[in-house]
Order: structure tokens, then sequence, then C-alpha cells
């Protein structure tokens, strides 16, 4: 992994891999929404309400692990003191911020018909709601300290913390009464969902993980690019 | 898909503001990615004919 960790051979490496996940990613957007809009059946209770499912859970899937992403890369940066590991966390987090407000925004918009409530503070929503806080003040530590190590240390350590929330938003459902119901996939005993709908969802989120290694690695990309410009900027002003 | 079920406008706003944020995210890294990758080549130019 150290090797990669140089940037050369990183972009090296991007360069080749991006149009192969690009690819994967909307053929594999394509067969999930086929999946969730025409073949899935509507639920016996929620109706087509049901599927809200297939993007608003490869979502909250995406922004945990997204966060998970961040906080291993701030990690590495703290062990390895590698300044690209401080980019790869630096990227991730306005992918995943965007992929949390998507959970946010759609759970709201199913718990509407469903619940009668746009927002309920219950565990699982107020601890997604945190975990959106800690994404936007990651975001503007970057945004609001110039200087790039100062930045990164700040920002390594809030994402470190961070990263308690995220058994808390996994387990909320199981540790505490919430009007947001259990998992259904990813438990004891295997999925509780018939599957005519399981498919679908797993291809989904599939989807959306691929989508979000394409973005990233992109992105990851532009940041290299960045901060080459940044140094050339600097050495025209005399700075370095 | 039936589109005469209840709540159905809920199920097509939840798909369109997906497709909005999940669009524009792509488009904006692109973008970013694209305008830095020609603004270096550009100084990679300028640097060349600077050596001549």
């Amino acid at each position: 992994m150290q090797n990669f960790a140089n940037p050369t051979r990183f972009l090296a490496l991007a360069n080749a891999l991006l149009p192969w996940v690009w690819a994967a990613a909307l053929i594999l957007l394509g067969l999930g929404l086929y999946g969730a809009l025409i073949t899935a059946p509507a639920d016996y209770q929620q109706g087509e309400t049901v599927r809200i499912m297939y993007v608003h859970v490869p979502a909250a899937w995406l922004s945990l692990f997204a966060y998970g992403v961040m906080a291993f890369a701030s990690a590495i940066a703290i062990i390895f003191r590698h300044p690209l590991a401080d980019a790869a966390a630096k990227v991730a987090a306005p992918i995943g911020a965007a992929f949390c407000f998507i959970a946010l925004a759609t759970g709201s918009l199913w718990g509407k018909p469903m619940w009668g409530a746009w927002w309920v503070w219950d565990a699982r929503l107020t601890s997604m709601f945190v975990l959106m806080l800690f994404y936007l003040g990651y975001i503007a530590v970057w945004q609001a300290v110039e200087e790039w190590d100062l930045a990164a240390s700040i920002a390594r350590v809030v994402a470190l913390v961070g990263a308690i929330n995220i058994p808390i938003v996994k387990f909320s459902v199981d540790w505490w009464n919430t009007l947001h119901q259990p998992s259904s996939v990813f438990k004891m005993g295997g999925p509780a969902i018939s599957n005519d709908m399981l498919w679908p969802l797993l291809v989904m989120g599939l989807a959306f993980n691929i989508l979000f290694v394409a973005l990233h690695l992109t992105a990851l990309r532009s940041e290299i690019a960045a901060r080459k410009l940044h140094r050339l900027h600097m050495h025209d002003v005399g700075a370095l | 898909m039936d589109f005469s079920a209840p709540h159905i406008g809920f199920v097509l706003a939840s798909y369109l503001l997906t497709a909005v944020v999940v669009g524009g995210l792509v488009i904006a890294i692109l973008a970013t990615d694209r305008g830095r990758a020609r603004e270096l080549e550009r100084r990679k130019n300028a640097g060349s004919s600077h050596d001549r």
C-alpha cells in the first residue's frame, strides 16, 4: 500500500483504473435502477413508497462507508505522516456529505407518508444528523484554515472523533427504541426481505460504492493537480 | 411501478433529488479535475517555451 501512496504511482494507477470504474458504476446503476423501478414488487403494506428504500438505504450505507474511509485515511496520515492520506480523507468528505444529505432527505420523504412526520428525533435519525454535522465540520476546517499542515492536523482529529458515531448510527436501532425500523439486510440470521427486493437493493448499494470509488479517485487526482498548481504559484511569487 | 399509487409523488421526489445531487456532484468533480489538468498542461507548456 505504501507504494501507491507515492503520488506518481497513484496517478498512473488511477488513470488506468478510472475508465473501468466509471463504466462499472454506470452499468451497475442502470441494472440497479431497472430492478428498483421495474422488477421489484410494491410492498404489501407500504405500496410503491417502498421504492424509496433503493436510494435511501444505499445512500445511508455509503455515507457511513465514506466516513470510514475518511477516518481510516486520517489514522494512516497520523501513523505514516503521508500527505496523500490527508488528501484522500479531504476529498472523501464532500462525497460522503452529499450521500448523507441524500439519506436524510429521502428518509424524510419516506417518513412523511409512512410515519406522518417529516422528521422525528429518534436515535437513528439523530445520529445520522450528527454524522452530517461531522461532515460539515470537517469540510469547514479545510475551508477555514489556509495552512495545509495545520488544517490537516485539525481535520484528522475531527475525522477520528466523528468515527465514534459510526457504530452508534449502525446499532442505534438495537440500543434504543426507535421509530426507524431495525436492520433488515446486515443482521444475525440473514436478510429479512424477499429476494425480489433484496437484489436491487444490493446492486444499488454496490453501484453507489463503485461510484464513490470513481468519484474519490477522480477527486484525489484533482487534489494532487491542485497542490502542484499551488507549488508552481508559490514558486512564481518567490515563496519557495 | 404504478404511477397512480398513493404517495407516488414522494417516490418521484426521492429519485429526482438523488439524481440532482449525484449528477451535480459528478459534474462538479469532473469539471474541477478537467480544469486543473488543463491549467497544469498550460503551465507545463508555458514552462517549456520559457526554457527555449
